[in-house]
């Protein structure tokens, strides 16, 4: 499938749900609101689409990309810290990547599990658990994997507010 | 026969007969940290529980601290092995930020280079592999012979392992007509060691014995636990990074998608040992069409508001970069999936016995080495308090000062 066929085909099934979709040299605004206006302006290398959708359709649109259309893997998830927010970036396909980004907020990071879709995504939605606090769920097993054996509770180490301190040396040698 | 019956019976109604084994950190089969739980019953593995985070670094958080360029030889140091396949993955996506081409030379030799990278790692992984079934001496042969395209990397870009042959913009050292000779000649050496290693591989009977039918991951199970690279072309499923989504040159320089049918760990030796020939055609496509040029273009450090997503076919699979820019010299994220970790659901797979085949303790060594694993591709060093719930990383001086206190 070509980047303009799949961005047709997410147009006419969720039509004005859909907030804003990118593919190769322009960006296409659908909705009003869009979530980020100052990514619109750049450019987007071929054979990538970016689709932005609210959290509320953010299954069903995972759900047709992969049982429908055919993009069954799951290369990656990033999770990104704005501040206020919380995006989490599924990206789908092995041929053209499909990134779905959502925003959830910084306060209740919850959102529900893509596993039972892709099996292959559980890791990745631990490791998102793992570094910036974002609950799945409905996931089978929601528990460390990145993070080492006794880390605290509560921190995550990719937010924004996260700022390590400077240990001091157990003695002054020189 | 009767106690026989007795004991199947038993296995259902009676939990405690499974048994936790721990295998790990310190590793029968890796030379990395990582720790499995494997649930056996009796010599079946039942189970297996995997716990990756011996090795957590925290670069890509300390990649939003550094500046471009800066970050290529961070970047650099994640992976020893896959060091090309990582620099040329962050090269492009900060050219794709960029918006920019780099001069066809440039592109010619990334793509040599990292062909002989990949030559590299496969040759590196079929040694090891030997080393797993106790097959020491072509363990021994195949080092020996890996030596070859170690000085030929040494020659083209300065450095046996990290090579830093990758920019921003393009390559850092041309390539003289001196050196493309001597190229052409390491291939020649290369060529007819791996086809003895291939007829070695497809006829010695302790390479068949401990490989066949290992390991099982079927063709509808890797594509459902997204394997990649060797690991899936090995389950018969054609899909190549290089092919599906083309970079740098990939779409004009000739080469086959290598894929095996028999699902198992003697499939995945072959799946490398061709694609190690293939890599050896396409190394010599590029000295014999290179174009004259430069190799470099000058970009400027902070690239435009923006983001991109960056895919490169590492030796070990499908490697993928995100980056986003926030219009400064530092990225505001830089996310980086290693294919390991995608592949860390199919080797539970793998380890785990079905109603059609067991997964013996003794096979556990060979199957997790064939999906060629990498476990410090992750992350972070630092210091935890755990009483006060606190963590901090130590400056370079102060790592210094511990470090020569601890020599005294």
């Amino acid at each position: 499938m070509e980047e303009n066929e799949v961005s047709e085909a997410l147009k006419n099934k969720f039509g004005k749900k859909i907030l804003e979709i990118k593919v190769s040299k322009k960006g296409e605004k659908v909705a009003e609101d869009m979530l980020i206006p100052e990514i619109m302006e750049i450019k987007v290398s071929k054979r990538r689409v970016f689709v932005t959708v609210p959290i509320e359709i953010y299954k069903e649109v995972i759900r047709y990309l992969v049982e429908e259309l055919g993009f069954n893997h799951v290369q990656a998830m990033t999770g990104l810290d704005t501040g206020k927010f919380i995006e989490v970036m599924p990206h789908l396909g092995r041929g053209i990547t499909i990134t779905v980004r959502t925003r959830i907020e910084k306060d209740r990071p919850v959102l529900s599990t893509i596993t039972d879709l892709v099996p292959g995504a559980s890791f990745h939605e631990r490791e998102i658990h793992d570094l910036l606090g974002v609950v799945f769920e409905g996931h089978p097993n929601l528990t460390r994997v990145i993070v080492p054996e006794g880390w605290p509770e509560n921190v995550y180490p990719l937010r924004k507010e996260y700022h390590p301190e400077q240990p001091k040396p157990i003695r002054e040698v020189f | 026969m009767q106690e026989e019956e007795l004991q199947k019976t038993e296995k259902k109604s009676a939990y405690e007969l499974f048994f936790d084994i721990p295998v790990g950190p310190q590793h029968p089969a890796l030379k990395e940290p990582a720790f499995f739980k494997f649930r056996v019953e009796g010599e079946r593995v039942v189970g297996v529980d995997v716990d990756v985070s011996y090795n957590h670094r925290g670069i890509e958080r300390a990649l939003e601290d550094r500046n471009y360029i800066q970050n290529i030889y961070l970047i650099e140091r994640i992976c020893g092995i896959c060091n090309v396949a990582h620099t040329l993955c962050y090269a492009q996506a900060v050219e794709q930020l960029h918006g920019k081409e780099i001069p066809s030379r440039a592109n010619y030799i990334r793509l040599m280079v990292e062909e002989l990278a990949r030559i590299h790692s496969h040759t590196l992984w079929l040694g090891v592999a030997a080393h797993e079934i106790g097959f020491d001496t072509l363990f021994m042969y195949v080092w020996r012979d890996r030596e070859v395209v170690m000085d030929l990397i040494e020659m083209l870009t300065g450095n046996r392992v990290t090579t830093a042959i990758n920019t921003i913009g393009g390559v850092r050292r041309d390539v003289s007509d001196e050196a493309k000779d001597k190229v052409k000649k390491g291939m020649n050496i290369l060529e007819e060691r791996l086809k003895y290693y291939r007829k070695v591989a497809l006829n010695d009977p302790t390479v068949n014995a401990r490989c066949s039918g290992v390991g099982i991951l079927k063709p509808k199970d890797a594509i459902r636990l997204c394997a990649v690279g060797p690991t899936l072309r090995a389950s018969g499923v054609k899909n190549d990074v290089r092919r599906d989504d083309p970079y740098t040159l990939h779409d004009e320089v000739p080469f086959n998608v290598i894929t095996f049918d028999t699902m198992d760990v003697f499939a995945r030796v072959l799946v490398r040992i061709d694609e190690t020939l293939e890599s050896v055609n396409m190394v010599r496509y590029c000295l014999d069409h290179m174009p004259n040029g430069d190799v470099r273009i000058k970009l400027p450090l902070s690239p435009p508001v923006g983001e991109a997503i960056s895919r490169v076919e590492a030796p070990r699979g499908e490697l993928i970069h995100y980056a986003r820019s926030n219009g400064t010299k530092n990225p505001e994220r830089y996310k980086v999936r290693t294919p390991t970790f995608e592949n860390l659901p199919s080797v539970s797979e793998m380890l785990t016995s079905k109603s059609d085949y067991e997964v013996n303790i003794a096979d556990i060594p060979i199957t997790l080495a064939s999906i060629d694993p990498c476990f410090s591709c992750t992350a972070r060093m630092e210091f935890r308090d755990v009483s006060k719930g606190k963590t901090w990383i130590w400056s370079l001086k102060e790592l210094k000062a511990h470090c020569s206190k601890s020599r005294r």
